[in-house]
């Protein structure tokens, strides 16, 4: 297991290296001046400009500003938007924390209902309950999420007028953003109304999150639906019943336990997928989450935070993979034997 | 197993049933006014700025101008100054402050004293003096004063206490108090810049603004929301809302479900194809206005082939502005046939000069030498403007037509303020953009537009400068007879006519949407919008 770690933690620096090489040759293979796209500074700025040239070394030959630039990436110096030249770190942290708020919650929300409707149609294979659980996930599953999201907000907000459409919480509450997340940040400015804004954001959530999670839960019934019916075919399982252990225990005990193997290893791709539809969340329900501003920052070509962006996303995506296979092969021993035996 | 299934879907129904329910009333009667807004500002002093969204987000509610213009009576009115003289030769305009006019006071500036000449002396000085330290912050210029004239107009600015201030001008001027009336001509405070200067944060002056108005600047969240507060020690009555929030929301789809759903009381320019929709709504209040603006389609004549008149002829016969009219701006609007609205005493249209004509219009691309044709691009608004709800779709029939006579369109458009700059830049081979009037002078539709002077503040979208038209404009306001000036304008307006630097399009009507539980808004034909005595209405079963 120690050896498996340290390998995974060495994929994971070298690879956030490679990275972090990638980003920093973005700025040269962008259009215009690499100063300006790495630093967000326009060259008619002279003295600002100058002292950018300066601090990132670009006197000096290639891996000196290699340097400099991994010197101001850990110091939290990004670079400032070219559009209204925000710092690009802090705005990435505090618009950050609001994307990883809705799209963490979508994936606990999905986890639960998806998962259990998976079992449950595996143990009803072939028969009505197994067939509307598939065809649900099937239609679930193509349905683009922004569609999705227009019909919510045309039944429940517009039709119904029962939660509202935009924002993480009624504006009329002052909540200084701090970590970026709504429900986080009310915990932490603690208001005099507090129930209330919390009721406020809980409303403008709502509708958010279910939208994002209707397409994690329907991946993640499938997933386990066929994870579970190839455990439930294994000997063990026969074994099992033959020793006379009653239907629950197995289920309990030994088949789902050992198909979730499967669907922990699939969570990480799912994230990816995830996180590309929050950020098309994010546009349709004005979210102040990264996503609308990094893909404006795309049609405007403001690099500084398309390079921020991608940093952070590509980082986020390479972590949660790293932790996963961490976390499988720490619970699933016979996932490290097999790691061992191939190498 | 069923049973965890059980307490899962219960417990995910409590949570959706919780937040479900309508919000209390205690959410509604939050004092506080939500005000949808299609932008972000550019900044937060009117003095920079010509764009109708951050003049509606500052002018009438951070700040207050030394006197207004009353709409309904075409008087001036008195505000920071109680009266004003004229003198005899009409070269001295002196204005007596009010004593007791408080600036804001908050966490980054408390002033010591009440607004007084001084400050008068030094928000005029800014835009006025170069060597004003405060002048060249910011670095945007103050495209209004340079264009509208005013910076060459005003001779001196000075005290002559400490609650009369005294204005020179030049030469007689019959549009300078319909100028000071804009919504351009605020006062900020000079203890404010010192205060500033000697912090050494003298751009702060511009984006923690302080001011006289009825609402005092709190946050700023760009793409997010503006939230300001209400000043306690307002001259006038104090606003009737405790904060006011500007949300930010470009799309107009967008902001008219906002406004269904409550997530905005107030929403500016609904979409056109839905007002009739809107006028049906029980709950929602829809109000209009003539405003006096122009939507039009400028050509960059300094880049060729739109340095030649025939050119520009071209274009302006290709395009069907009637069709436009329909589709755009489903026939809440008239179709413009001169850039002076024709609401305005001065208008004289040209209909013939901008008659569609796509014969024509090849006849004379041959004349001009592409009888092949080119390829252009169309700079389309990226915001909703009184003037043109939708500068993308009008885009789209305009290069639907100019194809029809062999000319190659292409569609560009970017973020609002990114727009603006390229803009001023001259970046732009042609551009949909348009006016609302700041005051009822006719002037306000030529000098700040067409003249060489707004050509050098890179407000001219033109980038027209014609000597002969600018003499014509001085003229025009040289003079205090309406029927000289009468006669001015209807030259000016027929050398437009042979020139075609713009096309104009149509002249539309101003809409604006709120909710039916929002008392005290009005609509004003001219300038940014009012919202100091704007509140929502208590619910009725409220206990208390």
């Amino acid at each position: 297991m120690r050896i498996y770690l340290l390998r995974q933690l060495a994929l994971l620096i070298i690879t956030l290296f490679l990275l972090t090489i990638f980003a920093f040759c973005l700025s040269y293979w962008f259009p215009g001046n690499p100063i300006t796209n790495s630093s967000g500074i326009f060259s008619d700025d002279t003295v600002r400009f100058a002292e950018a040239a300066a601090a990132r070394g670009y006197d000096a030959n290639i891996f000196v500003q290699y340097w400099h630039y991994l010197g101001h990436l850990f110091r939290g110096d990004w670079g400032i938007s070219l559009l209204d030249a925000d710092p690009v770190f802090e705005q990435l942290q505090l618009r950050f924390g609001a994307t990883l708020e809705i799209a963490v919650l979508a994936m606990l929300i999905a986890l639960v209902p998806g998962i259990a409707l998976g079992v449950l149609a595996a143990l009803n294979f072939r028969k009505p309950i197994d067939h509307t659980i598939l065809s649900m996930s099937l239609s679930g599953y193509s349905i683009p999420v922004f569609w999705f999201a227009q019909i919510a907000i045309l039944l429940v907000a517009v039709r119904w007028e029962m939660l509202p459409i935009a924002g993480q919480i009624n504006p009329l509450f002052n909540i200084e953003p701090i970590t970026g997340s709504i429900l986080l940040d009310i915990f932490i400015s603690q208001p005099d109304n507090m129930s209330l804004a919390l009721r406020s954001a809980v409303r403008h959530i709502t509708l958010p999150v279910l939208v994002l999670s209707v397409m994690p839960m329907m991946l993640l019934i499938r997933l386990t639906r066929s994870s579970m019916l190839d455990v439930l075919d294994k000997n063990y399982i026969t074994s099992a019943y033959a020793k006379g252990l009653s239907t629950r225990s197995v289920i309990w005990s030994h088949a789902i336990p050992n198909a979730m193997q499967n669907v922990i290893r699939e969570l990480g791709s799912l994230l990816s997928l995830l996180i590309t539809n929050t950020m098309i969340i994010e546009v349709i329900f004005s979210w102040p989450g990264i996503g609308s501003w990094l893909i404006r920052s795309i049609y405007e070509r403001d690099y500084p935070v398309i390079q921020g962006g991608l940093l952070l996303i590509a980082a986020l995506i390479l972590c949660v993979h790293v932790a996963l296979n961490l976390f499988h092969a720490w619970r699933y021993p016979q996932v490290r034997k097999d790691l061992n035996a191939s190498s | 197993m069923n049973k965890l299934i059980k307490y899962l879907s219960a417990s995910i129904a409590l949570l959706t049933v919780s937040a479900c329910s309508p919000a209390p009333e205690t959410e509604q009667s939050l004092n506080g006014l939500l005000y949808c807004a299609e932008g972000n500002p550019e900044s937060f002093n009117p003095q920079l700025v010509t764009s109708g969204t951050t003049l509606d987000m500052t002018a009438a509610q951070l700040y207050d101008r030394l006197i207004e213009f009353d709409a309904d009576n075409q008087q001036f009115t008195a505000a920071l100054a109680t009266s004003w003289e004229i003198s005899n030769d009409g070269l001295s305009y002196r204005f007596q402050l009010r004593d007791d006019v408080q600036f804001h006071s908050t966490d980054w500036f408390q002033p010591s004293r009440v607004m007084n000449a001084a400050d008068v002396v030094f928000s005029f000085e800014r835009w006025l003096n170069s060597e004003h330290p405060y002048h060249h912050v910011s670095g945007r210029g103050y495209p209004f004063f340079s264009a509208s004239g005013l910076t060459q107009l005003i001779q001196s600015v000075r005290a002559i206490d400490e609650y009369l201030v005294e204005i020179r001008i030049y030469k007689q001027d019959s549009s300078f108090l319909a100028n000071l009336a804009s919504d351009f001509a605020i006062i900020l405070s000079a203890e404010y810049g010192q205060q500033l200067l000697t912090n050494n944060q003298a751009e702060l002056i511009d984006t923690q603004p302080i001011g006289t108005g009825p609402f005092q600047f709190s946050q700023f969240r760009k793409d997010v929301l503006v939230r300001y507060l209400r000043h306690p020690n307002y001259w006038r009555e104090i606003a009737a809302s405790e904060q006011l929030v500007f949300r930010i929301a470009q799309s107009d789809h967008k902001r008219m479900l906002m406004l269904l759903t409550q997530d905005c009381d107030i929403s500016p320019y609904p979409p056109a194809k839905d007002i009739q929709w809107l006028r049906d709504k029980p709950d929602i209040n829809l109000q209009d206005t003539i405003s006096p603006n122009t939507a039009f389609w400028a050509f960059n004549t300094d880049r060729p082939p739109f340095d030649d008149p025939l050119v520009r002829q071209a274009l302006a016969h290709a395009v069907n502005r009637n069709a436009i009219l329909n589709t755009v701006y489903f026939d809440h609007a008239v179709r413009a046939d001169s850039i002076l609205p024709n609401t305005s005493w001065a208008h004289h249209g040209t209909p013939s000069a901008y008659r569609y004509d796509p014969e024509k219009a090849r006849e004379l691309l041959r004349e001009a030498g592409y009888p092949n044709g080119f390829s252009m691009q169309i700079w389309a608004l990226p915001v909703q403007r009184a003037y043109n709800p939708n500068a993308r779709l009008m885009a789209e029939r305009i290069q639907a037509d100019l194809s029809a006579v062999g000319v190659q369109a292409g569609i560009v458009s970017y973020e609002w303020s990114t727009f603006r700059r390229r803009l001023a830049d001259g970046e732009h081979d042609s551009v949909l953009i348009g006016w609302s009037a700041d005051h009822a002078d006719p002037d306000n539709f030529f000098r700040p537009l067409l003249s060489c002077a707004a050509k050098q503040s890179g407000n001219n979208r033109a980038q027209w400068c014609d000597p002969m038209f600018d003499e014509l404009l001085s003229a025009a306001i040289s003079s205090n007879d309406p029927e000289v000036r009468k006669a001015y304008y209807r030259q000016a307006q027929e050398h437009l006519a042979l020139e075609v630097p713009l096309l104009p399009i149509a002249h539309s009507v101003r809409f604006q949407a709120a909710r039916d539980n929002i008392i005290g808004l009005e609509l004003e034909p001219f300038g940014g919008i009012q919202l100091r005595k704007v509140s929502r209405q208590k619910p009725a079963n409220e206990e208390q």
